[in-house]
């Protein structure tokens, strides 16, 4: 008979998981400023990259669109804009 | 199919007390599945092979060791019929169960009554079952829910005689030695265990087995055959030798070739086999020749021996997203041979046999097991000939929880194994490099008083899920650190 352990398996906890913050989007649909959680709402310096996902359409589908983006305290902020929910998230990259 | 799946392989209704075969091609692979499984452990198969654990015991003398009378409880396509009790919705279609996948071609193992119909076989490939069977539906195998079905089986029965001995998955012997005061008649046993499995089965489950009494397993396995479903066959010491003649050689569990031989040369039963000197049958079929012999003639008694499995260490790591890559597997399976490595209760043991498995996307399982050549405590020994078996036979999904058993365990070792470190003081741990994986004495004694003081290893470790995912939180995962 197989014996099971009595203590729970362990479960991995996933690193960089998003964190949703608050975003005000150029007519375009590019970000202009950006409240992370707990902090002051800062503009968009300089967005330095851009990219989108799709993906796992045959299981839960991702849909996501990313900008590494400088915003005016110098920070570098990797975001995202969830395009099944329309919700922004920053995460680290 | 109109009828429920579950009578799909009951015996004709002209059966009466004389041997009528049941579906041959079904007694055939049973009995081929029993012959090959006493090879790789003779202690729970059929005892086929010299010094195997048989003993030959001249009529009515008691066995000093296991029962020599013996009931069986079969359960034909018992993995198909526990699929079809899972999804009822299948019981009217041709459905056939895939083997586990070790080719790149895979084969068919079991078909319903359906799929038969249609010409579908064991053993061919899927192209071909496919197009001799269009509608065919094809299932993956899932091992751990088939085995979770035999051991509540085990403990059912176990209650009825502590004597067990399993025989591949629907299959297993009771020693009923000694039951009589308790239970009364044989037949009186053999339905009180029937009855025993309404416990856990379903009654069309139950309803298909075959029970059968007789002095030995190997009688006990003709009978359970022979048996109407549901009805027990009990065969006494009188009748054992008259019973054995009429039935076909297919049932005897030696090497297919040895039956297919025997049929060429016109013996169809064991009666058939008994006209032939035992000169002449080790001659042309060497060892098999002469068991074939002491079976068919009721001479060789298999007793019931008490069935002794060391409860098994087992792991588990579940992963927060499906995991396919491989490499990301290879990674798991070494935390978790840590792990058990770690684990108090193998008390030293050195590890012979290690069983990996998986939980998959979707439902279903996968499992690979690994007998290692040498027994060893270290990692790398343990991983590699479960990373072979995965090259070779992957898991057909994504994987959601990984499973590792140490199934088998050796002689302490005698080598330095990565928990069996002998305790240092940091300072001197400190002052030379450390080998990867080791834990200084300080910290362990550290998270120690940690976890008196808060219930739990409040420290983590980065581990790689996926590095190379496109979603950077699939990436890396914090696992709890408790050496």
């Amino acid at each position: 008979m197989t014996g099971h352990s009595r203590t729970p398996a362990p479960r991995l906890r996933p690193l960089g998981q998003p964190r949703s913050v608050a975003v005000r989007t150029h007519e375009h649909g590019d970000p202009t400023h950006v409240r992370l959680p707990g902090k002051p709402a800062r503009g968009v310096e300089a967005i330095r990259e851009r990219w989108r996902i799709d993906d796992e359409w045959w299981r839960q589908p991702i849909s996501r669109e990313y900008w590494v983006v400088v915003l005016d305290d110098g920070r570098h902020v990797t975001l995202y804009h969830d395009l099944l929910d329309d919700l922004w998230y920053a995460q680290r990259g | 199919m109109s009828q429920p799946h579950s009578r799909s392989h009951s015996v004709p209704a002209h059966q009466g007390r004389g041997w009528a075969p049941l579906q041959e091609s079904t007694l055939r692979a049973a009995s081929q599945e029993w012959a090959s499984s006493s090879g790789k452990n003779a202690g729970t198969g059929w005892a086929s092979g010299p010094g195997a654990g048989t003993v030959f015991v001249p009529e009515r003398t008691r066995v000093s060791a296991g029962s020599r009378r013996a009931l069986c409880l079969w359960l034909p396509t018992f993995e198909l019929r526990l699929e079809l009790m899972r999804s009822p919705e299948l019981d009217s279609t041709s459905v056939a169960l895939l083997s586990a996948g070790e080719h790149t071609r895979r084969t068919i193992w079991q078909v319903s009554e359906r799929a038969h119909e249609h010409g579908v076989r064991p053993g061919q490939f899927v192209s071909q079952a496919v197009s001799l069977c269009p509608s065919l539906t094809l299932l993956e195998p899932d091992p751990a829910h088939y085995d979770a079905a035999v051991d509540a089986m085990l403990e059912i029965l176990a209650e009825i005689s502590p004597v067990l001995e399993p025989a591949g998955r629907g299959r297993v012997f009771l020693g009923t030695d000694g039951l009589d005061r308790l239970f009364g008649s044989p037949a009186r046993q053999a339905r009180l265990a029937l009855r025993a499995l309404f416990r856990i089965f379903p009654r069309p489950l139950v309803a298909s087995t075959r029970a059968g009494m007789a002095p030995g397993k190997f009688g006990a396995w003709v009978a359970a055959a022979a048996a109407r479903s549901g009805e027990p066959r009990i065969i006494s010491e009188q009748e054992l030798p008259a019973f054995l003649g009429s039935c076909p050689v297919s049932a005897l569990p030696v090497d297919a070739l040895v039956v297919q031989r025997l049929e060429r040369l016109g013996v169809r039963t064991l009666d058939g086999l008994r006209r032939f000197p035992e000169p002449s049958l080790v001659a042309q079929f060497g060892e098999d020749g002469r068991n074939a012999l002491a079976w068919a003639t009721g001479r060789r008694i298999d007793p019931v021996r008490p069935w002794h499995r060391p409860k098994p260490i087992r792991v588990t790591m579940d992963f927060p997203n499906p995991v396919g890559l491989l490499a990301t597997l290879h990674s798991g399976l070494d935390r978790l041979i840590e792990r058990a490595l770690s684990r108090p209760s193998r008390r030293g043991r050195s590890v012979t046999s290690a069983r990996m498995g998986a939980q998959l996307e979707g439902g279903g399982s996968w499992f690979v097991e690994a007998v290692l050549k040498d027994p060893t405590s270290q990692r790398e020994r343990i991983a590699s000939p479960l990373r072979m078996k995965m090259e070779i036979a992957p898991p057909p999904r994504a994987v959601e929880t990984l499973i590792l058993e140490f199934t088998q365990f050796g002689a302490p070792s005698t080598q330095t194994g990565l928990f069996d470190r002998k305790d240092e003081s940091g300072r001197s741990t400190a002052g030379r490099d450390m080998q990867q994986g080791e834990v200084p004495s300080t910290l362990r004694d550290a998270i120690k008083e940690l976890k008196l003081r808060l219930g739990h290893s409040p420290l983590y470790r980065v581990v790689e899920i996926d590095p190379w995912s496109r979603i950077p939180e699939r990436r890396h995962a914090l696992l709890s650190f408790d050496p």
